[in-house]
Formats: structure tokens, sequence, C-alpha cells
């Protein structure tokens, strides 16, 4: 489980988020809704730590860190380990290859040996579809493979919660299929994903879960059903606006 | 014209020996010391220490904030009044050490900088420790990026050790000069020096783009 509680955050005055708490339950997809600056993306980067609230908590599974202090490397590091982030712009290492990539992390933490890493890098970019890619440059490859051999990255170091960040608003809609279809993939098999994004369909077909942020907190939690039928005028008025999109 | 000839025929021994005796001896060593200095100055000013961060930038506004002229007087001439005297080689190596090595240092931040915030992001979402993420992500995309101004930095090296003259070393253009002051032929003894600094030029310049070429594999065709 992963859990936020109380978080706030602020960038100069700015209020983003405001005592802002959510569960993440595992082997759901989670999708998480709102209108563009809401806090969607800052709320998804405190989970992996990308981005400190100045209050609040964060614990998943048996590792928690509270936020306002000072923390040490060593507890961040034990509570990032959990999760890892799918970036809006693939952020893959341009100067690794396309195996380097998915199968250095876990050897670089400790968790598989070279040739184990190399194996689980095979599994994982079949699983993708860029199996056959393996000596490829990111940069010879289109926006929707970066993204999948991505995907791959994360799912190497094999962590409990995988986390998106609009991963295919970058992408041509064609492109963008084959990605969605991989984290359906993902989805069906039981991952726990956590999901930002501005795509309502996927939300409808895709998510156990919806929560929706709106004004610097978390305006609904619930199932997809229940999210589609609401009558609350922030969620209309949000679905009119992006709904069609 | 045969005149000509025998004069350069003459005087090439003399010059080549000037040329790897001080020359290059000098602009290498320094040049490697030079990027020992920027690594360790790039260290303290991208780090957290405060104090460390001034100290960096106080010296690399020294060192490129003054001729090289003048910091080779003031080690050579300079220092001896307060009692450091160094001999015309360890000065000259300090001075050029120092000074490329401010220009290197620059070069380095600049390139560090110059990084997206993302590779750093997904070497965080993947748990690399800090120095996993210098050794794997950064410092291998920095160095491609910093490659062209660093041998930019050697070439001008090179061509700046001809101010040792100043404080007695007799590199390839002071012994040229000699040559010139005594054989009163000084339009074909420079016109000689000009050639052997050419050379070593054309040689760095090929090996710049080879590196570059190397460095730049994983770059999308346009300039790779
Ligand atoms: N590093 C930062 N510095 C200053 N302001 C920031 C920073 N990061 C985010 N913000 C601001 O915080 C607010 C929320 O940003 P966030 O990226 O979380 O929104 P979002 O819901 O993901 O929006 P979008 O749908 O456009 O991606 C925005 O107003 C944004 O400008
Ligand atoms: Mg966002």
């Amino acid at each position: 489980m992963l859990e936020l509680k109380n978080v706030s955050k602020a960038f100069g005055d700015n209020q983003v988020l405001q005592d802002a708490s959510l569960t993440v339950r595992d082997g759901e997809t989670t999708v998480i809704l709102g209108p563009s600056g809401s806090g969607k993306s800052t709320l998804l980067r405190f989970m992996n730590l990308l981005e400190f609230p100045e209050t609040g908590s964060l614990s998943i599974n048996d590792d928690a860190v509270t936020f306002g202090g000072r923390l040490t490397d060593a507890q961040i590091r034990s509570v990032r380990k959990h999760s890892a982030m799918v970036f809006q712009g693939y952020n893959l290492f341009p100067n690794q290859t396309v195996v380097d990539n998915v199968s250095l992390p876990p050897v670089l933490n400790g968790k598989l040996s070279k040739a184990q890493a190399r194996e689980r890098a095979q599994e994982v970019l079949d699983r993708v579809g860029m199996g056959d890619r393996l000596d490829e440059y990111p940069d010879n490859l289109s926006g929707g493979q970066q993204q999948r051999v991505a995907i791959a990255r994360a799912l190497a170091v094999d962590p409990d919660y995988l986390l998106f960040d609009e991963p295919t608003s970058a992408l041509d809609p064609e492109l963008a299929a084959d990605v969605t279809r991989v984290m359906v993939d993902l989805a069906s098999e039981g991952r726990s994903l956590v999901v930002v994004t501005h795509n309502i369909e996927f939300a409808r077909q895709v998510a156990k879960r919806v929560i929706f942020l709106a004004d610097g907190s978390v305006g609904f939690d619930g199932t997809p059903e229940e999210f589609f039928a609401s009558d609350s005028e922030r969620i209309q008025r949000y679905l009119s606006t992006y709904g069609t999109a | 014209m045969t005149e000509l000839f025998s004069l350069w025929a003459e005087s090439l021994p003399q010059l080549l020996l000037a040329t790897l005796t001080v020359t290059i001896p000098l602009s290498a060593l320094a040049f490697v010391l030079a990027l020992i200095v920027a690594v360790i100055a790039t260290a303290m000013r991208m780090g957290r220490v405060k104090p460390l961060q001034w100290l960096s930038r106080f010296y690399v506004w020294l060192f490129r904030g003054t001729p090289i002229l003048v910091q080779l007087f003031i080690i050579f001439y300079g220092l001896p009044a307060i009692g450091i005297t160094l001999s015309a080689w360890v000065s000259a190596i300090i001075a050029f050490t120092l000074n490329t090595g401010a220009y290197a240092a620059e070069t380095l931040r600049a390139s560090v900088q110059s990084i997206p915030r993302g590779q750093i992001e997904a070497a965080k979402t993947l748990n690399y420790t800090g120095w996993q993420t210098l050794r794997h992500v950064i410092a291998p995309q920095a160095l491609r990026i910093a490659l062209p101004p660093l041998g930019n930095d050697l070439i001008d090296l090179v061509k700046g050790t001809s101010l040792v003259m100043v404080i007695t070393l007799a590199d390839v253009f002071q012994v040229g000069r000699q040559i010139a002051a005594t054989t009163f032929q000084p339009l074909a003894l420079y016109m000689e020096v000009a050639l052997i600094y050419l050379i070593i030029f054309t040689v760095l310049s090929w090996i710049q783009g080879r590196a570059e070429k190397v460095s730049n594999r994983y770059v999308r065709s346009t300039n790779a």
C-alpha cells in the first residue's frame, strides 16, 4: 500500500496542494485526473520523492518518511526503491544503447548480476515489443518506441508501483496507442499503476480507481463509474473541457 | 632560393629540439594537470559546500580575468619578493596549468549544466546513488559536450606557450628569435616557426575530430 498523508506544497505564493491525502491500493490501476496546473504531476512526483512536500508523510509498504525536516540519502533511497517513474519526455539515457538503458539499473541497484540483468532486459523489452532493437541508441527510435523502452527500463528494476506522468501526451495518436496497449497489458496483469493523464478514455476503460484533483486537494476518490456519473459541478466542468479532447 | 633552403635546413634541428624539449612537454604536462584542476574546481563549484563554491569561483575569476603574461611575471619575478623562488620551468607549469584549468573548469561547468534535468530525474527514479549518476549519466554526456571546447583550450595553450621566453625558457619561438637575430633573416625564421606551430595544430585538430566522432556516435545524424 502507498499512502500520502496531509501533504502540502507551495511554489512561491502558489499553494499547489493543501493537506492532500490519498491511498493507492495494490494490484490495481489508479488514474489521477484534474485540470492543468492542479498539481497532478507534483503529487505523483511526491510518491517517487522527485519532489518533496513541506509537510505530511509518505509510506510505501514497510518504509515511511515524514516531511518537513532533512531526509538522509538512505531514507530517500529506501522509499524511492518501491516505485519507478515513466516520464512524459521518456528521459532515456542517450549515451547508452536500448539494452544498456534497461539492464544497467538492476545491476547498479545490486539486484541482479550482469548476465541475469541482460536476460531480464530481453524479457521486458520483448514485453513492450522492443526486443529486436537491443543495440539501437535511443536517438534512432521514434517517440513511441522510446517510451516503450522507458517502460521496460522501469519494469527492469521491478518496482512495486509504476508511476506514469502523461506518458502519451507527447506522442502522435498512432504511437500513443502502442504505449497505451502496453499499459493496458500491465494493468490486466495486476501490476500496481498510478497514471496521471488527460486521456479520459483510459480512465474510463482501464482505471479501477479515479482520483480527481481540484483546488489544491483531492476532490474525488472513487470508481470510474461513480466519477463519470458524478453531478459535481467541478467534475462536470472538467469533463466538458477534457472529455471531448 | 638555395640560400633560404639551406638556412631552413640548418635551423630546423635546433627548432625541432626546442619544440620537443619545451613547447610540447610543457603543453602536455600543463594540459593534463589543468584537466585535474578543472575537475576539482568543477566538483567544488557544483558541490554543496558554500566556501568551496566561492573558492572555485574566485579561482576562475582570477585566472580568466588576468593575462597569462602577467601571471607568468607574478609567479617567476614577483614571488621571489616574498621568498618563493621557482625555476622557470616550474613557474611555467604552474602558470599554464592554473590558466588553462580556469578555462577548462568553465567548460566543464557549462557542459554539466547543459545536461537536461530529466536525465538526473531518470537516474533518481532508478534509485542511482550520486556517484552512479555522475559516473553513468552526467560524466559521459558532459564529456561529449565538453570535448570540442576542451580541444580549443589545448590549442590555445600550445600557442600560448610561446610566451615562456619572457621567463628565460628557450621554446621553439625563442630559439627561432635567436637564430633570426644572428642570421638577419627574421622573415624566413619566423615563417619556419609558424609552420611548426601549424603542424602541431593540424595534428591536434585531427585528433580532436576523431575524438568527437567517437563521442558523438549515439547522436542522431545531423552532426555525427
Ligand atoms: N518546480 C516548480 N517551480 C515553480 N512552480 C512549479 C514547479 N512545479 C510545478 N509548479 C507549479 O505548480 C502547479 C502545479 O503543477 P503540476 O505540474 O503539478 O500540475 P499538473 O496538474 O501536472 O498540470 P499539467 O496537467 O499541465 O501537467 C502549476 O501552477 C505549476 O506552474
Ligand atoms: Mg503534469
